[in-house]
């Protein structure tokens, strides 16, 4: 990794995922310095064990975008789905 | 749109209308024969016209009746008619109303009858229906699709099929109204959108396989934008929702969503979700206003229809980048599913693994292979070196380094040897050479003997001749002797005298001493060194 890589935690599961994407193609393509692939895979493990933490771990983000009178407008947290299973007569 | 359609088919006897009425286009043609029917009995107007009494009478006797009977049966009135003038009665009133335009329903439509061409079905309303017909030729003309339910105008006559006596209302002309008319405007704009290109599939974005932010533009009261966070709940909990409200349907309603699909796409999410439950044809009419469709085309974000369910299809969906049969689907297109997300991990994680071991494995191959080479080139050097070192170990001076010194050894010695034997020979050659001369010279004295007598004559007279010469000068020479011996300083010596010496040879002056010289004296029988300790001049020698 040439720039100085972002902390993992600090990635969104897509920038996480896509560097995970890009680490495998970079040691799949076999050119790669021994202690670069290493620190590669290193990177890689994380990103992973980070990435089915996220999975494991995810909550619904809803929120609300609510229009003012005087046209703007602005976001404030929404309720997230009731995913029980009780019958919702 | 069925459960309406029943509703207004309102009560049993209609649908039983509708399925006696659907029968009845299955059974070989009767209308199809209506005017060859005319043609092919004009007699039956001359027939005789049977009394009541006889249709009663042949009715329960079994008789048949019809234009062919000439029989009158006794007791029948002079003004019964016959069912054939009876029909021409009829038929003739009906010729006699005008054409009419007439609102209905359309009910029990099957599509042009497969062999004519021509369509039957009912028009109807609340409480009553009547048999339709649309010859193929208005059939063709016709502007729009007609199916069960659509509200039309139809504009034609009444018409009588004599030979069953159904009564038919023949329809030269069809428009649409209320929804039908709808549909009509519906399908009209959507071929000019179409015209303009915005359906084209080049103009449609590509909705991004996993949008993590999305914005959801719908009735914020309604069960859909439940549906939605559920159904993205349960999919994906990654994707997060922001919902923006607006109106769905009436007055009002595109404004509404078009404001609201600006807000929404001012936040920049990966996609909006236009969506909307099920609703009439009418409700979901929102969907089909010209300015929400172009707002949908031209919003910067791209944009994902779910309206109403299956079957329908608004504008808005034939524009959006994607369409989704209902809001559920819709949802569920926009990011895969959690397990779908776990699989690509797991497989991210072989192939992370594989990578990286194949990373490793040829490393530690070139490890190998370089060290192999190493040993090789290090073997190889060594074996040249040691070949060399050999070669060197074998050279005569490291194999035996005295060698050269008994070489020279020998050498020494038999230079040695020459010299001895040269020596030899050098002493005996003259011995040898000298005893052979004095052989030689023993035999040359043989003649000496009187060549020495001569000799020896000649040696008399020689000395006698050497005396003779030699007598005055003797004299003569120790007169001389005897005068020098008489003028010897040394005979002064003997006297007594001795001779004083300084460095630079005889002193003669006392003067010329000072205390401390060294000097030497010399006697008649030698020499003396002596040290002047004092100087004293003759008093008369001193001036």
């Amino acid at each position: 990794m040439a720039q100085e890589a972002k902390p993992v935690a600090e990635l969104t599961y897509k920038e996480a995922s896509t560097e995970l994407e890009q680490i495998i193609r970079a040691l799949e393509s076999g050119d790669m310095e021994l202690e670069a692939s290493l620190e590669s895979y290193t990177r890689g493990v994380e990103l992973l064990k980070s990435l089915r933490e996220r999975l494991t771990t995810a909550e619904q983000k809803v929120s609300v975008l609510l229009a003012d009178v005087d046209g703007s407008t602005q976001l404030v947290p929404g309720e997230p789905a009731d995913t029980t299973d009780a019958l919702n007569l | 749109m069925a459960p309406q359609g029943w509703n207004l088919t309102g009560g049993s006897a209609q649908q039983a209308g509708r399925r006696a009425s659907a029968g009845a286009a299955q059974q070989p043609l009767p209308w199809d024969t209506l005017e060859a029917a005319n043609r092919a009995h004009p007699s039956s107007r001359m027939g005789r016209v049977p009394s009541r009494a006889g249709a009663r009478a042949s009715g329960a006797g079994g008789a048949a009746s019809g234009p062919a009977s000439s029989a009158v049966p006794a007791g029948v009135p002079e003004n019964a008619v016959t069912v054939t003038q009876a029909l021409e009665f009829a038929d003739s009133a009906l010729k006699g109303i005008p054409m009419l335009t007439v609102l209905g329903e359309v009910s029990g439509f099957r599509g042009p009858n497969a062999r004519s061409g021509h369509c039957y079905f009912q028009i109807k309303d609340d409480s009553s229906a009547v048999d339709c017909i649309v010859w193929r030729g208005t059939y063709a003309k016709r502007t729009f699709d007609l199916r069960d339910g659509l509200q039309v105008l139809l504009t034609g006559q009444f018409n009588l099929y004599k030979p069953t006596g159904k009564m038919s209302f023949v329809a030269r002309s069809i428009a649409p109204v209320g929804e039908g008319l709808l549909r009509q405007q519906v399908a009209a704009l959507a071929e000019k959108l179409r015209r303009e290109g915005l359906m084209d599939e080049a103009r449609k974005r590509r909705i991004p396989v996993f949008c993590t932010r999305v914005a959801v533009v719908t009735s914020l009261s309604g069960a859909v934008i439940n549906d939605v966070k559920r159904t993205l709940a349960r999919r994906n909990p990654l994707v997060e929702i922001v919902c923006v409200g607006a109106k769905v349907q009436g007055e009002g309603a595109p404004e509404e969503l078009i404001a609201a699909l600006g807000r929404a796409a001012a936040l920049k999410p990966d996609c909006i979700l236009l969506v909307r439950g099920g609703g009439s044809f009418e409700d979901l009419m929102t969907f089909n206003d010209e300015a929400l469709v172009r707002a949908v085309a031209s919003c910067p974000v791209p944009v994902v229809t779910g309206i109403g369910h299956e079957p329908d299809t608004s504008i808005c969906d034939m524009v959006s980048d994607r369409r989704a049969s209902t809001p559920t689907a819709a949802a569920e297109s926009v990011a895969p599913a959690l397990q779908e997300l776990i699989d690509v991990l797991n497989q991210r994680e072989q192939r992370l693994g594989h990578a990286f071991s194949a990373q490793t494995e040829q490393a530690s191959t070139q490890l190998a292979t370089s060290s192999d080479r190493l040993a090789r080139a290090m073997t190889t050097y060594v074996a040249h070196a040691r070949l060399a070192l050999d070669a060197a170990a074998a050279r005569p001076c490291l194999a035996s380094p005295f060698a050269m010194v008994e070489r020279r050894r020998a050498e020494l010695a038999q230079t040695e040897e020459r010299l001895a034997r040269a020596a030899t020979q050098m002493v005996e050659r003259p011995h040898a050479d000298l005893a052979r001369l004095a052989e030689r010279l023993a035999q040359s004295t043989t003649g000496l003997g009187s060549k020495q007598h001569a000799l020896g004559l000649a040696a008399t007279q020689l000395k006698a001749v050497g005396t003779r010469l030699l007598a005055k000068p003797q004299a003569e020479l120790a007169r001389a002797a005897a005068s020098l011996d008489a003028l010897s300083p040394l005979k002064v010596l003997g006297r007594g005298y001795a001779i004083a010496y300084g460095p630079e040879g005889v002193r003669t002056s006392a003067a010329s001493f000072t205390p401390g010289d060294n000097l030497r004296v010399r006697l008649a029988d030698g020499e003396v060194g002596a040290t002047v300790t004092a100087v004293t001049p003759n008093p008369a020698d001193a001036r």
